[in-house]
């Protein structure tokens, strides 16, 4: 270093800031359109390469390229297109899909999610896609059937398609199994939270060191028992599932009022933990460490195998209210076509893939035979030998690619799994506002306004952390101050006009 | 004259010459963005991209000032930053004089490296560190420390009292051990002959501290609080957010501009909102910065920034 | 007076040490918790004494291993090359800003603090790096965007050439027969070894602990960095726990996300390297008083 020229390093550096400009790197740029080879024995029409994003938790796979090269060999011969998998962290998602349609990167198939899925048609971000569905998505019409199908139109138009997995939800009551029969604990009449009380008392009474009742991170325990539409963000709810049309404050109903009076009893009696607000590890997590003797939560069928892998121990459950199926509920993951699509045309011909090809479906779900799992039977497999849910190279989150309907059931699910599934959603209760989206953007200032004080006081109430008496009438005075009433009549007239357009 | 300047810049050429790729640098990593400011000033639609879309004059900054909590993170936004200011700086500059005093080679090693330390660690992982202090379940203060003192338990989550003295501290705890690495490099170039002759005088260390090195390291004091001020109306989300865990009973005194802005548009997901809130904090900066260097270059033209 | 010189000296002591313990004491109760089993930190918190030790959380990061060790290999690439060159274009702009005859010595000094109190935000940023400079998911994005100088760093620089490098130095160079650039390299620099370790050593820390580039300019895998991996298993699990709506569906990749001690390691183990790394920086502390003290 010593010996170096001034002027050399003014040089290197200037190297370095012009070969930053000029790099196009060895790995991929952003958008090199038809970058992918021509398809073999089809030479009149080039392949065209798809760039389908979505989200995963935590690292991506290690043997994503296989599981890419696979696909690839389907989608060439079946649609002559290959399909570059954008795996994006959940954390990121938001940011960078927003960035790659501004600077209008390559991107052809992404995953929506509920709560922006308004906002993103609003903003011009999606492809609508009716004319699609009908000339190349037979298969996801139909597959979905005619009521869930139409649960994400806006204005009447498509921008996305709910992918099939439970769409509704049940909401009960879970405790180890283990726990129930040691102090004799009977789950068949629980229906009520009334009916939790004498069974929350009796884990206080009888484990000192246990937290009767969790909730999970950023929640309380009654984010997953709900009896009414929230509509997407509780801002304006229809109660009684969504049975009649009228928009009304949620959290000035009398309901809301007894809930959190409730949870302030159960508070104040223990069977809350002292630290619900601030809680950081999941309901099974707690329930697996044996700290935690119960909860409430969002169920479907599968629920108490899923449950039982996650804690590691048999656990007993009770539905305390019907399926029911809301918005929400159906259009929490969705996929739709990217405005940035050079070709929408082949985006939906892979995406009508996803709902109708039960190959495709199981190399994203599961990944390739005899790597990744083996067949036990026709329906279903299992890991190969010295596999496990850990160390297997590729997992796919099933209710995300598709129609998983079409998707192997793991050995120990039950076999009729998805014969229940589909039972599960036809037989759902629907609310009548099933279908209809709210776009915030025309009241977005009071939109922010309102989200912030929800987050101000919600948890802390629904936790029974704070006095109701006192604070709930603070809340809901913050909460005109904030604009909820504006929110409430924007919904309204949005909703008559979807109904009135039915 | 004019053969004087050019003369002047000849001169110069090749001192221009070196500050030319740090330059370029911020024209193109901080100025070229900056006409992404006009964000703030649109209802941005992709379908028509950033500069197609609509103009809707100060629309996005509404939500700002809308809420009654306006003035309360605005508030809280200031006297935290405020006494960072103040706490940090003073603190930062006792450890540094203090680092500077010690001799020994093992124990100056030991301190520069361990007051450090917590600078490396993430605001989530603090966060967990002081639920670990503080929770009431399981608390280190709730359950060993407090009864020890004969004290009742807190519930710390939700008694927001504490917390401008639990954030203030995290702060000084995380920050002040840096800070007092750059006023001890300072301090380090001071050319020891000054304390040769100070001491020959015999002025007492005291003293020394006093006339010599607060002095001559004021121009990096005056720039580092100056830069201080232009960031007041901004804050560290991670300190406000993480630590408090995102409890809403603590709001009154944890929230700040930045918190707000998170919670608000957590749903929304709208750029034109979230670029308004940076111009607005970016503004009051401004404005302040160029009162404050004003009011500096009247005492003491040398400190000055500009 | 030499009473007076041993009273600092126990004043300095003892004050840094009791800051020193307050530092440690929570590194080491990280430290403790990232070998706790999970079900002790759930049951007691976190404790200096957990009822049961555990290396599962580092058995988790070993099965990560493949992931992690090339992750490594990332940062330690991006934390040499960004801070050497960092280091250079920082003093090479910081020290004309310093001399007191530059010509326009208000507008640059504008011109970079300007830098630090406005900007475009992240979507111009992006717009830029990616359509003009065409960086992603090129090792460049992990190196320039927003890292590769600081607007603090330079005047923080500037300020020390104004008072630490005596302008007579300079002049005895120039009468001498150097030329400017020979006398900030032969003479500026060596003087301000303290602060070149200094702002080193920030930026070290910057680059070894940035996930921001990772995570908004790179989707491709191979170009993860350390804090990028990690910083994905850690907010993920918050995101996905803000997202009620989402975390019922969910309910399976919840169970696959890194429980609590995990988290403790992952940080262990973002933060051991800069440990070890850091005695490199420090040397330049104590040379630059030998430096001050020969001249």
């Amino acid at each position: 270093m010593r010996k170096f020229p001034s002027w050399g390093i003014a040089f290197i550096v200037l190297a370095l800031l012009l070969a930053a400009c000029g790099s196009n790197g060895s790995s991929n740029g952003p958008a090199k359109p038809g970058e992918s080879e021509p398809a073999k024995g089809n030479e009149t029409e080039e392949s065209y390469e798809l760039t389908v994003a979505y989200f995963t938790f935590g690292s991506v796979p290690k043997d994503q390229l296989q599981i890419e090269q696979a696909l690839n060999e389907i989608t060439k011969e079946k649609i002559n297109a290959t399909v570059k998998l954008l795996p994006i962290s959940f954390s990121a998602w938001q940011n960078q899909i927003n960035l790659m349609l501004t600077s209008n990167e390559k991107l052809d198939l992404m995953v929506l999610m509920g709560t922006g899925y308004a906002n993103q048609v609003s903003k011009g971000q999606l492809v609508e896609m009716d004319s699609l569905l009908k000339e190349h998505g037979s298969g996801i019409v139909e597959a979905l059937g005619p009521d869930y199908a139409k649960a994400a139109l806006i204005d009447g138009k498509t921008y996305g398609v709910p992918t099939i997995r439970d769409l509704a939800q049940k909401y009960g009551f879970y405790m180890p199994k283990a726990l129930a029969d040691k102090h004799g604990i009977d789950l068949s009449n629980v229906k009520t939270l009334d009916d939790l009380e004498p069974i929350l008392k009796k884990i206080k009474e009888s484990e000192p060191n246990m937290v009767p009742i969790v909730n999970s991170v950023n929640a309380s325990p009654v984010t997953t028992f709900s009896t009414r539409d929230s509509l997407g963000d509780d801002m304006g709810v229809l109660l009684d599932n969504g049975q009649n049309l009228e928009v009304v404050n949620w959290f000035e109903t009398e309901e809301y009022a007894a809930t959190v009076k409730k949870m302030r009893e159960w508070y104040l009696a223990g069977y809350i933990g002292k630290d619900a607000v601030t809680v950081k590890e999941s309901k099974s997590d707690l329930i697996k460490a044996g700290k935690g003797g119960s909860a409430l939560a969002a169920m479907k069928p599968g629920f108490d195998v899923q449950e039982e892998r996650q804690t590691g121990m048999p656990i007993v459950s009770a539905e305390m209210l019907p399926p029911t199926a809301k918005t929400n509920t159906v259009t929490n993951i969705m996929w739709g076509i990217a405005k940035n699509s050079k070709n929408p045309e082949k985006a939906m011909q892979f995406l009508n893939l996803m709902y109708s090809d039960k190959d495709v479906v199981n190399l994203l779900d599961w990944g390739i035979e005899g790597t990744h799992y083996l067949k036990v039977s026709d329906n279903v497999i299992d890991y190969p030998e010295g596999v496990t849910a850990s160390t297997v190279g590729y997992a796919g989150l099933g209710w995300m690619f598709g129609n998983q309907f079409l998707s192997y059931t793991f050995k120990g699910d039950d076999e009729q799994l998805w014969e229940k599934m589909k039972d599960f959603n036809d037989t759902a209760v629907k609310s009548k506002a099933l279908g209809f989206t709210f776009d915030s953007s025309p009241v977005k200032t009071e939109y922010a306004a309102v989200s912030n004080v929800i987050t101000q006081y919600r948890i802390a109430l629904e936790c029974g952390a704070l006095d109701p008496d006192k604070v709930l009438p603070e809340f809901n005075s913050k909460l005109k101050d904030a604009g909820i009433e504006k929110i409430i009549a924007e919904k309204q007239k949005q909703l008559d006009a979807w109904a009135a357009a039915q | 004259m004019d053969e004087v300047a050019k003369n002047r810049w000849k001169r110069f050429a090749p001192l221009l010459l070196l500050m030319l790729p740090g330059l370029l640098y911020l024209l193109i990593n901080n100025y070229l963005p900056m006409f992404g400011m006009i964000i703030a000033f649109k209802d941005i639609n992709f379908a028509k991209g950033i500069f197609g879309s609509d103009w809707i004059g100060l629309k996005n900054f509404e939500y700002l000032f809308k809420t009654s909590d306006a003035f309360i993170i605005t508030r809280n936004t200031l006297l935290y930053n405020g006494a960072f200011i103040i706490v940090n700086t003073l603190g930062a500059i006792t450890i540094a004089i203090l680092l500077n005093e010690i001799r020994a080679k093992l124990y100056q090693r030991f301190y520069q490296s361990v007051v450090i330390l917590p600078h490396l660690i993430s605001m989530v992982i603090v966060s967990y560190l002081v639920f670990a202090m503080l929770s009431s379940d399981s608390g280190l203060l709730n359950k060993s420390i407090l009864p020890l003192l004969g004290l009742e338990e807190i519930s710390w989550y939700s008694s927001k009292e504490y917390w401008p003295y639990i954030l203030t501290t995290v702060n000084i705890w995380k920050g002040i051990g840096f800070l007092s690495v750059i006023y001890l490099a300072s301090i380090i170039s001071i050319d020891p002959e000054y304390y040769e002759a100070a001491t020959l005088d015999g002025a007492s260390k005291w003293q020394q501290i006093r006339k010599i090195t607060v002095p001559l390291i004021m121009p990096v004091i005056t720039i580092m609080t100056l830069l201080a001020i232009g960031r007041i109306f901004y804050s560290d989300f991670g300190l406000f957010y993480q630590v408090p865990m995102d409890s809403g009973i603590l709001s009154d005194t944890t929230s700040v501009i930045d918190t707000y802005v998170y919670r608000a548009l957590m749903n929304l997901g709208d750029i034109g909102m979230s670029s308004a809130a940076g111009v607005y904090q970016s503004i009051v900066g401004f404005v302040l910065v160029i009162l404050s260097n004003y009011t500096v270059r009247k005492f003491n033209k040398e400190n000055a920034l500009f | 007076m030499a009473h007076e010189s041993k009273w600092i000296k126990w004043l300095a002591h003892s004050v840094l040490m009791t800051f020193s313990f307050a530092c440690l004491i929570p590194f080491a109760l990280l430290i403790i918790s990232s070998i706790s089993s999970e079900q002790s930190i759930i049951n007691n918190g976190y404790s200096f004494f957990p009822q049961e030790f555990s290396l599962k959380a580092y058995d988790y990061l070993w099965d990560h291993w493949g992931e992690l060790g090339r992750a490594y290999g990332i940062t330690i690439f991006i934390t040499v090359v960004g801070t050497a060159a960092s280091l250079a274009m920082t003093s090479m702009l910081a020290y004309p800003m310093s001399r007191q005859d530059i010509p326009w010595k208000n507008f640059w000094a504008f011109f970079v603090f300007f830098t630090l109190l406005f900007n475009g935000g992240l979507v111009p940023t992006y717009l830029i790096y990616t359509q003009v400079f065409e960086i992603k998911n090129t090792i460049w994005a992990l190196i320039v965007p927003g890292l590769l100088m600081n607007g603090f760093h330079v005047l923080l620089v500037r300020t020390f050439f104004m008072t630490s490098v005596p302008p007579a130095l300079i002049e005895a160079a120039q009468i001498d027969g150097a030329g400017e650039i020979k006398a900030f390299y032969k003479i500026v620099l060596p003087l301000s070894m303290p602060i070149m370790a200094t702002i080193g050593l920030f930026e070290a820390i910057m680059y070894w602990n940035d996930w921001f580039n990772g995570m908004t300019y790179v989707t491709d895998p191979s170009l993860f960095s350390i804090q990028n991996i990690l910083n994905r298993i850690i907010t993920d699990i918050q995101f996905l726990s803000n997202n009620s709506n989402l975390s019922s569906t969910a309910g399976e990749a919840m169970a696959e996300m890194p429980t609590t001690s995990v988290r403790m390691a992952i940080a262990v183990v973002g933060v051991l390297p800069i440990l070890i790394a850091y005695p490199f920086f420090q040397k330049y502390f104590i040379k630059g008083i030998t430096i001050g003290a020969v001249k």
